[in-house]
């Protein structure tokens, strides 16, 4: 068990898991969808200096990642991961390197697309009582924790000490009847994908989007679960045991 | 043959309590989650008794257990000369301010059994005399590295853990070092490359792994460790608490040809009686001497009681000559079985620790899938781990058991179908 986050993970985690999740944001919020509206194609790229590089595309009312930013129309370039990290947490402005005649983008569309990613991944008590913003928020939080995983396991010392104990395959995330992600391991790498497993070598499913939700927001045990049913496991399990170490892992990164 | 499948009422009633006030429920291997019961309802939760091969859930439900309670379990349950031998010594005394006499005469036994043993320090869990043969490697050769074959398990302590464990810290297995068993060129190498650092090397006698088969050391591969050990001055520590007195009541060093340093038992040490022992070499008694090592039950006397009828029973019984005999039948007729219905079984490990795998899918869910239909109808059996076999099984157990895992293969087809 590490005490310290790794900046260098961190920024990761908060590029393709965080960030990574406005995909699914503008697909799943209507409030979000609107802000895309009639709005023409554009695209932001972040390239982070000794870390991570990705790049955000707008278009067609929905939003994809793809890493990389060779081909962005806006650029905002960090110099250090810590840097990176600070967009995230608020405490850092970036200053485009390139597409300042399209800057309007984010302060009038990407700013407030990520004011309302926050308010689903750090919900308030009172918008927990909605049931339908409930259901967003468990959704949105399952696909920032399963890329998550990804990424600590690429790249945290405790995370890739977790991936090199996993053999080859996909693993299922699943809500039953709801939602799932695949983890896909390969030479110890992870790649996650947002789609539900076909052919899972391992399956870890949640029985409902309660109890999803109570584990990604760490309310309840998945040792405990697993005892009384509520998550159920099967096929190659040291494969799910390390990735719920990974996943406890991650739980550092996201607090 | 067609077998009813059991229900588990009671024992679902009975964990509704326990996961209000223990937590998960039940914690640990005996429970659904590190038990790997897949799924949670196929399985019983609670005993209510337990005799012989068998044991009887809460609900009534008839099990032949292959995992004996994870090993304890030698003789039998109840084996009537070790609970008469134990209370006859309760009636005597138990867990007193000195110890009874009692503990001398066992550690003689176990001096006079395993081949290794100049002398023997008893404890309560197999965790308990692994750390002190841990302990003991540091404070002989005042090094701090020990090392570990990759897929071993030797308890909970902290240093038996990995950096990954929640609430183990990066400092309490930064001296551990990990390499494949089997793999002598890589164990060399380690060696060379911590030269002069290595405290231990702790291993099971083979690799009885869980989620995979089980293995055997290559023909040479012990007597190359052991001079290796020597050459290096490393103290070389086997834990028999899985294996021990099943493979060879000599200990399972002697088994395969060579002489730990330290060997640790718990398992099968006294039918179920908690009792661990740590036995060494001559060269060792005065540096376990020297550490600061007790716990408030260990010296107690009926366990030692329990221990000594054990042993005994199992030397007249020849228990690994007889186990092995038993573990072959037994996983014969389930390979047989699997074959009849168009699957392949493979059995792996010894015939007495017996560790059986689907090979029909890669991911065991088959497998698991098996296994479930098995305990539903009355084979207690684990798609995770080794299995143990105990004297106490029966023919008839033996033939039932087959039958149960035939009917579980057609239930199998039939839910693939």
């Amino acid at each position: 068990m590490l005490i310290q986050k790794e900046s260098k993970t961190l920024a990761y985690v908060n590029m393709f898991a965080v960030l990574g999740t406005l995909e699914n944001l503008c697909d799943l919020v209507p409030e979000a969808k609107a802000l895309l509206k009639d709005k023409k194609p554009i695209s932001v790229g972040f390239a982070v200096k000794d870390g991570p590089s990705a790049t955000l595309t707008f278009a067609d009312e929905h939003c994809t990642m793809t890493e990389g930013c060779g081909n962005c129309m806006i650029k905002l370039p960090f110099s250090t991961c810590d840097k990176f990290n600070g967009l995230i947490d608020g405490t850092v402005t970036p200053i485009p390197s390139k597409g300042f005649t399209k800057i309007s983008f984010l302060l009038k569309t990407f700013t407030p697309l990520t004011e309302i990613l926050t308010r689903y991944l750090k919900p308030s008590k009172e918008d927990l009582q909605n049931s339908e913003f409930r259901e967003i928020s468990t959704k949105l939080t399952l696909y920032t924790a399963a890329a998550a995983i990804s990424q600590v396991g690429n790249e945290d010392k405790s995370g890739k000490f977790s991936a090199d104990h996993m053999p080859d395959g996909d693993i299922a995330i699943d809500i039953a009847e709801v939602m799932g992600v695949t983890v896909q391991v390969k030479n110890h790498r992870l790649i996650t994908i947002k789609k539900k497993c076909e052919t899972p070598r391992a399956a870890m499913t949640f029985a409902n989007l309660d109890i999803a939700g109570k584990l990604l927001g760490g309310d309840v045990s998945s040792m405990a679960c697993i005892c009384n049913g509520s998550i159920s496991m099967r096929g190659m399990l040291n494969m799910i045991d390390n990735m719920n170490r990974i996943l406890d892992r991650v739980g550092q990164y996201l607090s | 043959m067609n077998f009813t499948t059991y229900e588990y009422t009671k024992s679902h009633e009975a964990f509704e309590r326990a996961f209000k006030v223990i937590p998960s429920g039940i914690y640990g291997h005996q429970g659904p989650s590190e038990g790997c019961y897949i799924p949670q309802s196929a399985f019983p939760l609670f005993s209510s008794r337990a005799k012989g091969a068998h044991f009887w859930d809460l609900d009534g439900n008839d099990f032949i257990d292959y995992m004996c309670g994870y090993g304890p379990n030698v003789l039998g349950y109840c084996d009537p000369d070790v609970d008469s031998a134990a209370l006859e010594q309760l009636k005597k005394e138990n867990c007193v301010t000195i110890p009874s006499s009692i503990m001398v005469d066992f550690a003689e036994l176990l001096v006079d059994t395993v081949a290794c043993a100049d002398w023997a320090f008893f404890a309560k869990n197999g965790n308990d005399v692994t750390s002190l043969a841990v302990i003991t490697a540091r404070a002989a050769t005042h090094r701090k590295k020990i090392v570990f074959f990759n897929g071993y398990y030797h308890g909970v302590s902290p240093w038996t853990q990995k950096l990954d464990y929640p609430g183990i810290l990066e400092e309490e297995v930064a001296n551990n070092l990990y390499v494949d068993f089997n793999d002598y060129v890589a164990l060399e190498k380690v060696f060379l490359d911590n030269k002069g650092e290595i405290a231990g090397l702790i291993a099971q006698p083979y690799m009885h792994g869980n989620f995979c088969d089980n293995f055997f050391p290559s023909d040479d591969y012990w007597t190359k460790v052991r001079k290796l050990c020597d050459d290096h001055q490393v103290v070389l520590i086997i834990d028999d608490v899985r294996a021990g007195f099943r493979l060879d009541l000599a200990g399972s060093d002697h088994y395969y040809g060579f002489k730990a340093d330290l060997i640790c038992f718990c398992k099968a040490l006294a039918n179920g009686y908690n009792v661990s022992a740590l036995c060494g070499r001559e060269s060792l008694k005065d540096v376990v001497s020297s550490i600061s090592y007790t716990g408030s039950y260990w010296m107690s006397a009926v366990p030692f009681a329990a221990g000594i009828a054990c042993i005994n029973k199992m030397k007249e019984l020849n228990t690994p000559k007889l186990f092995h005999k038993l573990g072959t039948k037994l996983t014969e007729g389930f390979a047989a079985a699997a074959g009849h219905n168009g699957f392949h079984l493979a059995v792996s490990g010894a015939p007495s620790l017996f560790y059986l795998r689907l090979t029909d899918d890669d991911s065991l869910m088959l497998h698991q899938k098996w296994v479930a239909e098995c305990v539903k109808r009355g084979i207690f059996i684990t798609s995770h781990h080794n299995h143990f076999i105990n004297a106490a099984l029966t023919d008839e157990d033996i033939n039932k058991s087959i039958e149960i895992a035939e009917d579980a293969f057609h239930a199998l087809k039939k839910i693939i179908d």
